[in-house]
């Protein structure tokens, strides 16, 4: 098609929604390595139904992947999309539902199964009429039709494909080269060969017919790193081996899974141990058996899950066992929804567990945190010998991106901490002379230091005291603990260059790559606009009143329930610690990612309307 | 430190095991588990410091704080999990594993059932009182029907669940059994238990004289039998030849099911398989024959 329509844009996000089990995620995967290959930026968030294969052609079914490609660094998903290309009407009108396409987004539908007995697609189409999107409904012409048909329809991923490459103009080599690198080895030469050729006659049909098509500028000057590209609960994994934690024992359960799965290929090879424990509860017990015995373990988790390590969480505390814990939050309450992301675990991780129980808790900001989190985690716990938890989320487990290749450590001890990540979690090193309740700490094997440890309150010898100064020492000693984390915790960072004003929007966790975005568009519109995102909520760090007294307004967005009655887990925390009238503005738990113009939308609704 | 090597050289005696005393009532038979399993670290000269005590919560629980080992006194029903953490990691330490019948049969059965199935390597012992004792009696899972309690005072309902049943159903490769007040045999029953390689199930019958005064008769001897063999575990010396003695081979998986299921009280060893695997030597094996890698390397898989 010669008169085609070339958008030049920095940054592009495209979906592909097919059935499960028809290998959107894998076509994503292809077309974004081929895209980082090239220097591009590429940020990838896999849309995954929670049955295993529901049948096709209905909503649950809905599986696909958001890319979005930039030639800078990016650190989410963003706000909407460009182009969605659907495999057919269902799944597409399920997806309209999330109401995350752009006002000009461009949809390209497959009418293959047009002819079913059905009216759904005329319902669709009208609704994208109504919404005012633009719709380009194409059909796969017979050749390529059959191949997929000889293929038992299993890889029309690849025709969709081509047309993406072509659309976002992947130089063809580059894909074809990715393709190979994935299924050349697995799948049989004939059938390798039907893949290419689907490829092929998809990338041709869009060059012919699709009129318009994008181009994501790039800048390969500054690009010229060795890159890795990598999901969260990956990088997470390969952070537990660099940590040097040995003994990883888990339950099943979505979307912790992926981390046990990872690890039980490779731990091995590095002297480490994945263990699959009868229930959660087992799980946690043998990492703390373990730890005990002086190996660093950590056990991985989601909501249900942690619901019942809590009594053992509370156990390490009083024992003095130190323990990391894993929790990747879903969306909840009970089983809710197992493969959409909440940060709703907040406040049952903070004050889970019965009696006053000190731990520790951080949240991971990004994929490279998970790298550096079991670092971090690790040194804490054996530092002060409590639980210690490291928060992630479903869309930071499951979203892959590019990025230069981080640096490994190698720790070995608690003390080998690098200064590195220390800087990188915005915390000084800890006090040599931590007090602990018991004095004596020797690991199991140590000749002459025979203890016993207990859930019973102790004094310091360990001799179980029920005593009421005995009692309150030991709350005294384990609260002191987590004092002197706090001490350690440098004042949190202000996006931009707004140290006062108007507005401070304040996230935890996940919530960072879309508060820093936010409060970009804020500052760059010269509005007195900033914002922050803590990893530490147990403790939290200091400041926090001084920075958030500067501002007219504290705000938080986060992934968690609140209404005019009820405040969100975060605000919460932040109004008990501060008494200020911090609330929540974004603090929906629809299970999809806070966005940035979500953010913008409140702000300006509420403070510039 | 001179004279720690030298304490761990010369020879254990009962005073270096013990710790303060215990709290339980007058004429507890935890006092007699808890004695017996202290002379038997010392006849075999097992290190205390080699040694974990891994226990849940009950007057059994306490166990660990009397003995001057390392130990875990854990949570209820979670001592088999805390154990497999040991097992895994630590196979040059002595693990041994104190549970009560609540906390092993019921909050911790579903640990119980994984535990003998995974096999891994620590000597079990559950102490049955057939009741929950430090919770003030309550109905376990091995209360004998009509047994008042404070939760069934009208009797408890049901019929008890049979340990060694239970054990042999689930494949255990060691099964035994022996009473608080059989000193030698208890000695004797640990002895082969410590032996054996995987998890060794020791069923206790535990005397609960607070709560159950009248349960298990220890001045006679008629209401049970011992089991023998030349490769099992004698008769007590005390009783050998005022109670009935049965030859019973401890491979014939069989008559082991035949002997659990009599009504009949039998101590001994009902079933040993020395051959079944362990779990967390399978485990570790992993490591032993993966390809060794170098931790500079985690990212290359991931390289674009
Ligand atoms: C989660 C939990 N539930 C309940 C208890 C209370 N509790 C302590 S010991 C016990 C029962 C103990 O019975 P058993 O295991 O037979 O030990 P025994 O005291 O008879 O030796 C119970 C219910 C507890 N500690 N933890
Ligand atoms: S209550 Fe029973 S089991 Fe507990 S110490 Fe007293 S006699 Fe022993
Ligand atoms: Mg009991």
């Amino acid at each position: 098609m010669d008169n085609k329509t070339i958008h030049h844009v920095r940054v592009g996000r495209f979906e592909l929604l097919m059935d499960a089990g028809f290998g959107a995620q894998k076509a994503g995967d292809i077309l974004i390595r081929a895209f980082a290959r090239i220097g591009k930026y590429v940020f990838i968030e896999p849309m995954i139904p929670a049955e295993i294969s529901p049948p096709a052609r209905s909503r649950p079914a809905l599986s696909g992947v958001i890319m979005r490609v930039a030639e800078f660094n990016l650190e989410n998903i963003g706000n909407n999309t460009d182009v969605i290309l659907a495999s057919h009407e269902v799944v597409l009108d399920r997806r309209i539902d999330d109401e995350e396409y752009n006002p000009n987004c461009r949809i390209l539908l497959d009418m293959c199964d047009k002819d079913l007995p059905s009216a759904t697609y005329d319902n669709v189409l009208q609704r994208i009429k109504d919404l005012r999107l633009h719709i380009y409904p194409f059909e796969v012409a017979p050749g390529p039709q059959a191949i997929i048909k000889s293929l038992a329809g299993k890889a029309k991923n690849m025709y969709y494909l081509g047309m993406l490459a072509c659309i976002y103009n992947a130089p063809e080599e580059f894909v074809i080269n990715e393709i190979k690198l994935t299924f050349g080895a697995k799948l049989r030469e004939d059938v390798f060969k039907k893949n290419i050729d689907l490829f092929g006659y998809g990338y041709q049909y869009a060059k012919e017919h699709i009129p318009f098509g994008y181009e994501v500028k790039s800048d390969p000057g500054k690009n010229s790193h060795e890159k890795i590209l990598i999901d969260g609960n990956s990088a997470l994994s390969m952070g537990v081996i660099d940590a040097g934690i040995k003994l990883v024992s888990g339950y099943p359960i979505t979307p912790a899974s992926s981390i046990l799965h990872t690890l039980a290929k490779v731990l091995p090879s590095f002297g480490g141990m994945v263990h699959q424990a009868e229930d959660e509860i087992s799980a946690i017990g043998t990492a703390i058996g373990a730890y005990y015995a002086g190996t660093p373990a950590m056990t991985c988790t989601s909501g249900p899950g942690l619901s019942l390590k809590q009594e053992f969480i509370g156990y390490a505390t009083a024992a003095e066992i130190p323990i990391i814990i894993v929790d990747v939050q879903r969306s909840g309450p009970s089983t809710g929804m197992p493969t959409k992301t909440e940060q709703s675990d907040l406040l049952s991780v903070m004050f889970g567990s019965h009696g006053d129980n000190a731990k520790i808790v951080f949240g991971v900001f990004d994929i490279i945190d998970c790298l550096y989190a079991p670092q971090l985690a690790r040194y804490l716990a054996e530092k002060l010998r409590l639980p210690v938890f490291i928060m992630s989320d479903f869309q930071t487990a499951n979203s892959y991106k590019v990025l230069d290749k981080p640096t490994l450590f190698e720790m070995n001890d608690s003390n080998g901490i690098s200064e590195f990540v220390l800087n990188h979690f915005g915390i000084e090193r800890l006090p040599e002379d931590i007090a602990m309740v018991r004095t004596e700490q020797a690991v199991v094997g140590t000749p002459g230091k025979m203890r016993r440890v207990t859930g019973l309150n102790t004094d310091e010898t360990g001799s179980v005291n029920y005593f009421a100064r005995a009692n309150q020492r030991s709350h005294t000693v384990r609260n002191e603990k987590i004092h002197c984390v706090q001490r350690a915790l440098k004042q949190p960072k202000l996006f931009g260059d707004q140290k006062d004003g108007e507005v401070l929007i304040v996230g935890w966790g996940s919530a960072k790559g879309a508060v820093e975005e936010a409060v970009s568009y804020f500052q760059h519109a010269g509005q007195a606009v900033s914002g922050m995102c803590l990893r530490f909520v147990n403790p939290l760090p200091p400041m926090l009143k001084e920075i958030f007294s500067r501002f007219k307004h504290v705000v938080t967005v986060e992934l968690a329930y609140g209404d005019q009655y009820k405040h969100a887990p975060l605000a919460m925390l932040l109004r008990s610690a501060t008494l200020i009238d911090v609330q929540a503005i974004v603090c929906g738990a629809t299970g999809r990612p806070i966005t940035p113009r979500s953010i913008e939308r409140r702000v300006k609704e509420l403070f510039y309307g | 430190m001179v004279d720690l090597v030298q304490k761990t050289q010369s020879a254990l005696t009962i005073k270096d095991l013990n710790t303060e005393n215990p709290r339980w009532c007058v004429g507890c038979g935890d006092f007699g588990v808890l004695m017996g399993f202290k002379r038997f670290l010392v006849e075999e000269s097992i290190l205390p410091h080699e040694t974990v005590n891994v226990s849940g919560i009950g007057c059994s629980g306490r166990v660990p704080f009397y003995v001057n080992t390392y130990g875990v006194h854990a949570i209820h029903g979670r001592p088999i999990t805390v154990a497999m953490g040991i097992a895994l990691t630590r196979p040059d330490l002595k693990l041994f594993v104190h549970s009560g019948d609540g906390d092993a049969l019921s909050i911790g059965g579903n640990h119980l059932i994984h535990g003998i199935h995974k096999n891994f390597n620590c000597v079990f012992i559950l102490y049955d009182n057939q009741l929950y004792a430090l919770t003030k009696s309550q109905s376990s899972p091995t209360t004998r029907k009509g047994h008042p309690t404070n939760t069934q005072p009208q009797g408890t309902s049901l019929d008890p669940i049979a340990p060694i049943r239970f054990a042999l159903g689930l494949g255990a490769s060691f099964v035994a059994s022996t009473a608080d007040w059989l000193p030698d045999h208890f000695i004797n029953t640990l002895k082969v238990a410590y032996a054996h390689k995987g998890f060794s199930f020791v069923h206790v019958l535990q005397r609960c004289p607070h709560f159950d005064p009248d349960n298990f008769d220890n001045k006679s001897s008629a209401w049970f039998s011992f089991l023998t063999h030349e490769k099992g575990i004698p008769p007590d010396k005390r009783l050998a030849d005022k109670t009935e003695t049965i030859v019973h081979d401890p491979s014939d998986e069989a008559e082991a099911f035949r002997f659990a299921n009599s009504q009949h009280t039998h101590f001994g060893l009902f079933y040993r398989n020395p051959d079944k695997p362990c779990y967390d030597e399978m485990i570790r094996q992993r490591i032993v024959k993966a390809a060794k890698r170098q931790r500079s390397t985690i990212l290359d898989s991931y390289k674009i």
